[in-house]
């Protein structure tokens, strides 16, 4: 490589650096985020492949094949998040050891030439000793809780003022405390889990854990490349339903969703009896609880009842009567007795291998199926349905016409499970966000300089200060101390 | 339930609203400092009746009074309203109130004309009784209020600055305070926006949605439209310390980030579907 070659590769190397570094690239990246994540709004994200089809026609492939379906999690997002923490990085690196050297430099032998030559200024020419002036004028400034350090020089004595230089630093909090808050994003979705399940009263199921194995991933061009893989297996933490009920509203609007859970870790009862509801989980080592939803069961049913019908005539015979799930019940006043085995709340039937199965979980074509039993000996098992009462003849060869006439579903309640160790690290994150916007905003960076030398007859106190931000207020205090500086002062007042 | 009371101040403020935003224009236009004082006293007195009505909805529907769209722009509002009182105060620079009570009572005339279900009292979902729901909404406003006061001002400043470059002369913009104040005064309330808003609409949002829902984040249109928003601050903030940005791109930042703002806050509730859908409950 020849020299130029050498420096050539330098200044494309410091140009990428500059690149990465600029503001310009910080406001590209944080514009194009906020159009994209427009787009991801207005078209509905994660749908079947046949809504885009119907919703964007002709469209529907481009919309696909560039992923704004599931946009959020396209590559080309991902990238721009990812160009945002380079962006910070690069230009915490370039900028942040710098400002440290500057904001803690504290330089007090200055000149009268150097506080003129800053933007806020005064010139006061007092008739005191210059040293009673310098005391009276670190008296002020100390009052005004700056921190002082004083010099001695050819032009006399001066002073270096100043205080909030942590307000310097406040960025740096927040662009750290955004790339720990990423941190926390990503620990969670590698690491965490989330699972929804639907119970009913007194079931009992095993939580399961993620464990994660570095595995090797071949599937680009046969190379090696490490890979997190991810299993789900059961844990020792068992979860029971004891109770779950909903409340209402006078009006009839639901007010809560309760469930009241036992957990038990290897075999012992942990928590006991705990209720839960929207907006209370219950957590246990890093996982938790959470009530989520609820509906009424579409496989069984709490009860149901019939209704006993001459098989010609069609006129009702006994009152109605209730038969509990999977418990026998003796037909009064006849020697038939029933047995409800089975439920389904949207009937449908593969002849394939002829089963009944439910279609939905809406209840929009119950049916249920019961044993009918003669003197002991099951004579048939029949599908009655609840749209379409007097359709089969339950009973075969019998005057009997059996009604399923209505029924008690089940509640269930609708629990997530997760476990996002992540989620913390993101909190602090936060914490630290609104920490560092706070020393940012409030906190302003103030340096004062002071000049005090002797002229022919009296003392000329030059003095001057920078802030960096909020220059009317700074502005306004320097005038104050100025006032201040003037007001004490025994002799004449020349400006 | 009873919604007698808080009515009435909802319309007494409203004509209240009317009178300060004309007394403040007139302050404006025709320099009589009596104007300016009156201005001042009925937006006092505005704000007054805007509290009572908070008061009497929190009494009568038993729960903090941002629960769905009307009652959180009464809640803007207030705050707006306060947030303005305390920069008239400390900066004296009155001629903004014109501008800010006009976005009030702009606020006053939107909620006013919302259907009739929104002024009735609903019942909390399980989901809405949370206390980190009412941090989170209650924090989230202060964060549009600042939004809004930058808004006015930037707008001030993108007309003030126009003639101030153009070294031209007129009776009305020779009023406004300074550009270099307008800018220093927008940007504080950004400042103080943002922090707000950082806290509330993501921050607590997300604590609140990871204790209904066990996510702190899922790309719900409402929550998506926070992160649009919160990116243009963002932007904005940087815009003042770039090259070529600062200034009036800068303020044009500004009244953009607004526009994202009113849209998260209306055009997410009646336009896009999601979890915070206010209006389709
Ligand atoms: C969403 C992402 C970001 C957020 C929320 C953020 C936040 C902030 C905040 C609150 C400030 C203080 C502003 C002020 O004092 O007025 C700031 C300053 C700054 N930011 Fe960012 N920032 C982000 C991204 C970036 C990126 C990608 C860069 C990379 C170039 C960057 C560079 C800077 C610089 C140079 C300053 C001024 C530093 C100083 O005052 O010493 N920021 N940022």
């Amino acid at each position: 490589m020849t020299i130029s070659d050498k420096s050539a590769v330098k200044t494309i190397g410091s140009r990428i650096w500059v690149f990465f570094g600029s503001l310009k690239l910080t406001l590209f990246v944080l514009f194009s985020l906020a159009a994209f994540s427009v787009v991801g709004t207005v078209i509905q994200q994660n749908q079947p492949t046949e809504f885009y089809s119907g919703e964007y026609g002709k469209w529907a492939p481009l919309i696909l094949r560039i992923g704004l379906e599931d946009m959020y999690h396209a590559w080309w997002f991902s990238t721009l998040l990812l160009l945002l923490i380079l962006n910070i990085i690069v230009c915490t690196i370039d900028r942040f050891p710098p400002k440290w050297k500057t904001t803690l430099e504290s330089k007090a032998d200055v000149d009268a030439r150097f506080i003129k030559n800053l933007l806020n200024k005064h010139t006061l020419i007092l008739q005191d000793k210059p040293a009673f002036v310098r005391e009276r004028i670190l008296n002020i400034l100390r009052k005004k809780r700056y921190k002082v350090k004083e010099a001695s020089g050819a032009e006399g004595m001066s002073i270096y003022a100043w205080k909030g230089r942590t307000g310097r630093f406040g960025s740096d909090v927040v662009h750290v405390s955004l790339l720990l808050i990423l941190c926390g994003v990503i620990i969670g979705s590698i690491t965490g889990f989330k699972d929804f399940g639907a119970f009913y009263e007194g079931e009992v199921i095993t939580v399961p854990v993620t464990e994660l194995r570095l595995g090797i991933d071949r599937s680009w061009h046969g190379i090696p490349l490490p890979k997190i893989e991810r299993q789900e297996k059961a844990s020792d933490i068992q979860l029971r339903l004891d109770k779950f009920w909903i409340d209402y509203y006078e009006s009839g609007q639901i007010k809560q969703y309760n469930s009241v859970l036992t957990l038990s870790d290897s075999g012992r009862e942990i928590i006991k009896g705990r209720q839960i509801w929207v907006n209370a989980p219950l957590s246990y080592k890093g996982i938790t609880f959470y009530q989520s939803s609820y509906g009424t069961a579409y496989d069984r049913v709490k009860q149901a009842e019939f209704l006993l019908k001459r098989a010609k005539t069609h006129k009702t015979i006994t009152p109605p009567f209730t038969a509990l799930w999977n418990t026998p019940y003796d037909i009064p006043g006849t020697d038939y007795r029933i047995k409800v085995v089975g439920f389904v709340s949207d009937f449908a039937f593969d002849p394939a291998t002829s089963t009944v199965f439910p279609k939905s979980a809406e209840h929009n074509n119950p049916a249920i199926n019961v044993e009918v039993y003669k003197a002991g000996k099951l004579v048939s098992r029949p599908w009655l349905f609840y749209n379409y009462a007097d359709l089969f003849a339950a009973i075969p060869d019998s005057d009997y016409e059996l009604v399923f006439d209505s029924y008690k579903g089940i509640l269930y309640t609708g629990l997530s499970i997760n476990k996002d160790p992540g989620t913390n690290v993101v909190w602090i994150g936060s914490a630290l966000m609104v920490v560092g916007f706070f020393m940012a905003f409030f906190i302003f960076h103030k340096r004062i300089w002071v000049n005090v030398r002797k002229g022919s007859l009296e003392t000329e106190v030059n003095i001057g200060g920078m802030i960096n931000k909020n220059k009317f207020v700074f502005e306004r205090e320097l005038s104050e101390i100025v006032d201040e500086i003037k007001s004490g002062s025994s002799g004449g007042i020349k400006q | 339930m009873k919604v007698i009371m808080s009515l009435l101040f909802f319309d007494m403020a409203f004509w209240f609203y009317l009178a300060t935003m004309i007394l403040y224009f007139g302050y404006w236009i025709f320099r009589k400092e009596w104007l300016g004082q009156a201005a001042t006293v009925i937006a006092i007195i505005s704000t007054f009746a805007i509290s009572m009505m908070l008061v009497f909805r929190t009494k009568e529907s038993g729960h903090a009074p941002f629960s769905n769209l009307y009652e959180s722009m009464a809640f803007f509002v207030w705050i707006t309203s306060i947030a303005y009182l305390i920069m008239e105060f400390k900066y004296k620079i009155k001629v903004v109130g014109a501008f800010v009570m006009s976005i009030a009572f702009i606020a006053m005339v939107a909620t006013s004309q919302l259907p009739y279900r929104f002024q009735d009292i609903q019942p909390l979902n399980p989901a809405l009784q949370s206390i980190w729901f009412e941090l989170h909404v209650f924090s989230a406003f202060i964060g549009y209020s600042g939004f809004g006061l930058a808004f006015g001002m930037a707008l001030m400043y993108l007309i003030k600055a126009r003639f101030e470059e153009r070294k031209t002369s007129n009776f009305l913009i020779d009023r406004f305070p300074a550009s270099a104040m307008l800018d220093e005064l927008s940007y504080k309330s950004v400042a103080w926006g943002f922090i707000f808003f950082t806290l509330g609409a993501l921050i607590l949002g997300a604590v609140w949605a990871n204790k209904a829902w066990g996510t702190y984040w899922s790309w719900d249109p409402k929550e998506t439209w926070s992160l649009i928003t919160w990116f243009v601050y963002a932007a904005y903030l940087h815009a003042r310390i770039t090259r070529g940005w600062r200034g009036k791109k800068a303020a044009y930042v500004a009244v953009f980030g607004f526009l994202s703002t009113i849209f998260l806050y209306w055009g997410v509730s009646f336009v896009l579907p999601g979890l915070h859908a206010y209006a389709s409950q």
